[in-house]
């Protein structure tokens, strides 16, 4: 019963967390902030606005996005199988930047360029967190990982490697260059207009949902050391994104491929050995 | 009833766009955003994206190269949207009042819902001046936004179609037809 309310509420509660990073944000740099609620009253704005359609394709598989992102996250919640999940999420990627190819913005292109080349970089390492907790758990299973121990002892090294997925998923400086605000004006979003931004906008907070639940799996059975995790990483997150600056996109490749592989690969390698 | 309209207030977007001004506002509008100022606490956004965006602040006395844009990115704009035509020189020309490369205000192109007076404007003025305009954007409905004639006709050569000059003023219609 309670799965069936996390998961019909998931996009609302994402928009708090949401919001109230927008608070936090706000206040690390000494400044008020926008109310805890402003993502609600941007998503009733944009009900309200009139909404160009470029092409069909590019609003329904704006919507496709949106819609898949949900159904991982409800297999998340549900304690699927940790791979399904993981796929799914890289096919509604795939939607989005279909999306931002089906249109003739250069923007758009070099947004959806930009997307695929980050989901190149993040992508292996998603799937060695797999890995490495079938190695310690020995199932795939999400219900099994969280009836077990905490794992973040063992696997502290892909932990620090999904501490670099986050800000590219988040679209967080410094890794924030497939986005990228004013530089290529949001890059795959640039078309999107009323209503059919929505869903792209409501897809950013299932994307909150996705990455949090996905770092709380580390914490197996332990609850409490779950919470802990998602507060101080969303603290940690937020106080990276405001003190460094983006990077290119070629750099984030780099970083992220080599020192994330490295340190994935490490993991798993000690995980077999020792 | 659920009513949508007074949502438009709490979420105001803001698209900036610069129309050949001295960049003495320009600094004064990224001041009212920064944080002494903040005006993300009235829910602001900058957001850059003109198809997401409720208000246009504008800037500078639209020189002749800058037409074409200015009328466009008003176009790609959705209803409901409001114009602020920030600074002396936006409003009516200002220090460039009756120079060869410029036009005098935006309001010669784009109608403009908020004057906003100063060389260079201040932050609380500009503050002051988008409040105002999200009064104007909440009693804004569908009906009162009537298409407006923007463009001419694209002249074309050897089939390439040369946009240049194509911005229509506000009265030249009338001449035209
Ligand atoms: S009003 Fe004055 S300060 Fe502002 S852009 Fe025009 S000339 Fe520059």
């Amino acid at each position: 019963m309670i799965e069936i309310l996390l998961i019909l509420f998931a996009p609302i509660i994402g928009g708090f967390i949401y919001g109230f990073e927008r608070v936090v944000r706000a206040r690390m740099q000494n400044r008020q902030g926008p109310p805890l609620l402003q993502p609600f009253y941007d998503m009733f704005k944009l009900i309200d606005k009139q909404a160009f359609i470029v092409n069909p394709y590019h609003t329904i598989l704006g919507i496709m996005h949106f819609i898949t992102l949900w159904v991982v996250v409800a297999f998340i919640i549900m304690g699927q199988n940790l791979l399904y999940v993981i796929f799914l999420h890289l096919l509604s990627s795939i939607f989005l930047i279909l999306a931002g190819f089906s249109v003739k913005s250069i923007y758009s292109h070099i947004g959806s360029n930009r997307e695929l080349l980050a989901a190149l970089a993040y992508e292996p390492i998603l799937i060695m967190i797999a890995v490495g907790f079938f190695m310690v758990n020995g199932s795939f299973d999400i219900a099994v990982i969280r009836e077990h121990d905490a794992s973040i002892a063992s696997l502290f090294l892909l932990f620090l490697a999904y501490l670099m997925v986050m800000p590219i998923k988040l679209k967080k400086s410094p890794f924030d260059a497939t986005e990228a605000h004013q530089e290529i004006v949001g890059g795959v979003e640039i078309e999107f207009s009323g209503i059919f931004f929505e869903f792209l906008y409501m897809a950013k907070w299932l994307e909150y949902i996705f990455v949090y639940l996905l770092l709380m799996l580390f914490a197996g059975d332990n609850i409490f050391l779950g919470i802990g995790l998602f507060i101080g990483v969303f603290l940690l997150l937020n106080l990276i994104d405001n003190a460094t600056a983006r990077i290119k996109m070629k750099h984030l490749i780099k970083i992220v491929l080599s020192l994330g592989l490295t340190l994935g690969m490490c993991n798993l390698i000690g995980l077999a050995y020792v | 009833m659920f009513d949508l309209k007074k949502y438009r207030k709490k979420s105001p977007w803001i698209l900036h766009y610069n129309a050949g001004s001295c960049n003495g506002c320009d600094i004064e509008i990224l001041a009212s955003l920064a944080p002494k100022y903040d005006l993300e606490r009235f829910g602001v956004i900058n957001t850059g994206n003109p198809k997401q965006s409720d208000i246009f602040l504008v800037t500078g006395p639209v020189t002749y190269r800058s037409r074409e844009r200015l009328v466009e990115l008003y176009t790609q704009m959705p209803e409901p949207k409001v114009v602020i035509a920030v600074g002396s020189c936006t409003c009516t020309g200002g220090v460039f009042r009756d120079m060869y490369n410029v036009e005098d205000g935006i309001d010669r192109y784009i109608p403009v819902d908020v004057y906003i007076a100063g060389c260079a404007v201040s932050p609380e003025l500009i503050i002051d001046g988008v409040v105002k305009a999200l009064e104007i954007l909440e009693k804004k409905s569908k009906e009162m936004e009537k298409a407006l004639k923007l463009f001419k006709e694209a002249t074309s050569e050897n089939g390439v179609i040369n946009r240049r000059n194509v911005a229509l003023k506000v009265g030249e219609v009338h001449e035209e037809n």
